[in-house]
């Protein structure tokens, strides 16, 4: 079932299992950061990071012999699909959340947010591509 | 000259005085914790130091049991803090609580004072009844184990019985209280999985994880969902409708990934093959909702811009997020597969891993509520720019995130080592474990793990010194939120 890690590829193991996660913490960022700071040209540094996770899930696939049977297979699909989308929806659900609650309950809001509206606009705009806002 | 604070709990509810009560003995127990941790880590670089005396399985024994009954009796202390605010009533049955709490904190004094005094037992029930059941983690004894339970029911009946009473005046259980009762039923359901054994070492150990795993990987993390978001809402201002929100999330994401993770601790125990697969799949999703959460945090900063009105409670906020993102995430992760888990479980990975998560996720949040109720204590006093001596609770935090960071360190060398020197090369014999444990790699990664427990302990007494004084000469009140937005404008 399991094809057990070759000793010299014990460091590239550690290494790119952690790889996986800081990058994707870093495609994370980046990528919310650069929506809520309406800096679109953050975009293509937050899927570089992405690119490095997916780089990262492979290495660590190939030490780890996971490519030898469909099982483990799917689980290096499931987390390169994974990790390119939770940003994405953690992102609509951030607006879908915020913007509820500024619709429905305005006198809490306003005693805890500032007293100007956010710096980046309606709900409608955040789903609208960074390009597009900065426009 | 300044005018001085007093501590005083007239600025508290009922509740909230119970609560400083068990974040007091939580503190002491921290130190407890240290104290054994510091004993057996000089153990490991001199293994004859106290030997005979107090032997290095008894300290490592009251190190970790201090670990789990602190960090309990700071959620228990949490829950209570914010009860009555979240529940719109005051705690029902509050003398019994009381009553609870000295007969929990005197059984707590009791089994260490046999762990340190009596030690060991012959192989016989009355061992187990009265010394220690001897399974790692769960080592009270039967009568102990007996006495917690009871405790806990008298809590959930505070806590629960509370939220029913307040129901009606508020329209019914806020969100926070509803996730917690639920969590609260699976903490003390679970813990009764661990009061029996058998004589089958695969079976017994089956069960005995479901309480290590689904305690600190389940039940534990939503109990620090809850006090995220109370924290949240208290130190940040964040409106109740989106922590909420957030919080169904995470819990439907942490028990989505962490339930059937527990399969990583099924792989070399003799239970069927097919945990490998289990395990090793939901083990590696596991930091999925820990990376997502980034977008949440970087949204959130993004609004609130980070202002706040407990500064201190904040830092400590802001150290479990990145804690509990790199402890239980990253340092999880890289072991996690069966694979590699071949070699380092159970080696001074596990424990580096384990030291960190555990700092990571819950000492951390811990503690920004002892922060919490001291600003309270002191009648809501001015705790964010510019405090009076704010340099002790800074350096208290570097200290002890240096010193924890050191040792985390320390101890991943040596497990590099021995994973490689013992498993990967010596195929896990007597030999090769000795081989190992004499590797400079393992020795010296000892003695920095030793080093940077100083650091880790300096910390602590700095921490317990800002405790005793932090507002005590601040004549400005606290902050509003409503302020802190305005100043910002």
């Amino acid at each position: 079932m399991i094809e057990p890690v070759k000793l010299a590829d014990f460091f590239l193991t550690f290494l790119s299992a952690a790889s996986v996660i800081l990058f994707g913490a870093v495609y994370a960022l980046l990528f919310a950061y650069a929506k809520v700071s309406k800096m679109p040209r953050l975009m293509p540094l937050a899927y570089s990071a992405y690119a490095v996770l997916f780089a990262s899930v492979i290495t660590l696939a190939k030490v780890t012999n996971l490519f030898g049977s469909a099982f483990w297979i799917s689980l290096v699909v499931v987390m390169l699909v994974g990790y390119f989308l939770a940003p994405h929806a953690i992102w609509h659900l951030c607006v879908g959340t915020h913007a509820a609650s500024h619709h429905n309950n305005p006198a809490v809001d306003k005693s805890v947010q500032t007293p100007t509206p956010p710096n980046f606009g309606s709900a409608n705009t955040f789903h609208q591509p960074c390009k597009e806002k900065a426009t | 000259m300044t005018a001085i604070r007093a501590l005083n709990s007239a600025n508290l509810n009922g509740g909230q005085k119970l609560a400083v009560k068990y974040f007091t003995v939580a503190l002491a127990l921290l130190g407890a914790q240290i104290l054994f941790g510091m004993l057996a880590a000089t153990q490991f670089v001199m293994p004859g130091f106290l030997y005979g005396v107090i032997d290095f399985s008894i300290n490592r024994m009251v190190h970790i049991n201090a670990l789990v009954v602190w960090l309990l009796f700071g959620f228990i202390g949490a829950v209570y803090w914010m009860l009555e605010e979240e529940a719109g009533a005051p705690t029902v049955g509050l003398k019994l609580g009381n009553i609870i709490f000295y007969v929990f904190t005197a059984t707590v004094l009791v089994v260490v004072a046999v762990y340190l005094l009596v030690q060991v037992g012959p192989g016989e029930m009355s061992t187990q009844w009265l010394i220690t059941e001897g399974r790692e983690y769960t080592e009270a004894p039967r009568w102990a184990d007996i006495g917690i339970v009871v405790c806990v029911l008298a809590f959930f009946y505070n806590v629960a019985a509370t939220f029913f009473k307040g129901k009606a005046a508020k329209g019914g259980i806020s969100g926070i209280g509803g996730v917690l009762l639920l969590d609260l039923v699976a903490l003390a359901g679970i813990y009764l999985l661990g009061m029996w054994y058998t004589t089958n070492v695969t079976l017994d150990q089956y069960w005995w994880w479901w309480v290590i795993h689904m305690w600190v990987e389940a039940t534990w993390e939503v109990m620090v969902g809850c006090m995220m978001a109370y924290a949240l809402m208290n130190v940040l201002g964040t409106s109740r409708k989106i922590v909420t929100t957030w919080l169904y999330l995470e819990v439907f994401m942490m028990l989505g990934s962490g339930i059937l993770g527990i399969g990583h601790h099924y792989f070399w125990i003799g239970t069927p093959e097919y945990w490998l697969s289990i395990g090793g799949f939901f083990s590696a999703l596991e930091p999925l909702p820990l990376v997502a959460m980034v977008v949440h945090a970087v949204y959130d900063s993004g609004v609130h811009k980070s202002r706040n009105n407990n500064h201190p409670a904040m830092g400590w906020l802001i150290a479990q997020a990145f804690g509990n993102f790199l402890g239980a995430g990253v340092w999880g992760f890289i072991h996690t597969l069966p694979q590699i888990n071949l070699y380092t479980h159970g080696t001074q990975w596990s424990a580096s891993h384990g030291h960190f998560a555990f700092y990571g996720a819950y000492a951390t949040i811990n503690i920004a509520f002892f922060y919490m109720a001291t600003q309270k204590l002191r009648g809501d006093v001015w705790m964010s720019g510019n405090l009076f001596g704010n340099w002790k609770w800074k350096w208290a935090m570097v200290l002890l995130n240096l010193g924890m960071l050191g040792m985390i360190m320390g101890m991943l060398v040596a497990g590099f080592a021995q994973s490689q020197i013992e498993r990967a090369i010596g195929g896990a014999t007597w030999t090769a474990f000795f081989a190992a444990q004499e590797h400079p790699w393992f020795v010296q990664g000892m003695y920095w793990r030793l080093a940077f427990g100083w650091m880790f302990a300096a910390g602590y007494v700095l921490l317990v010194w800002d405790m005793l004084t932090i507002g005590k000469r601040e004549t400005r009140a606290v902050q509003s939120h409503d302020d802190a937005a305005l100043e910002a404008k």
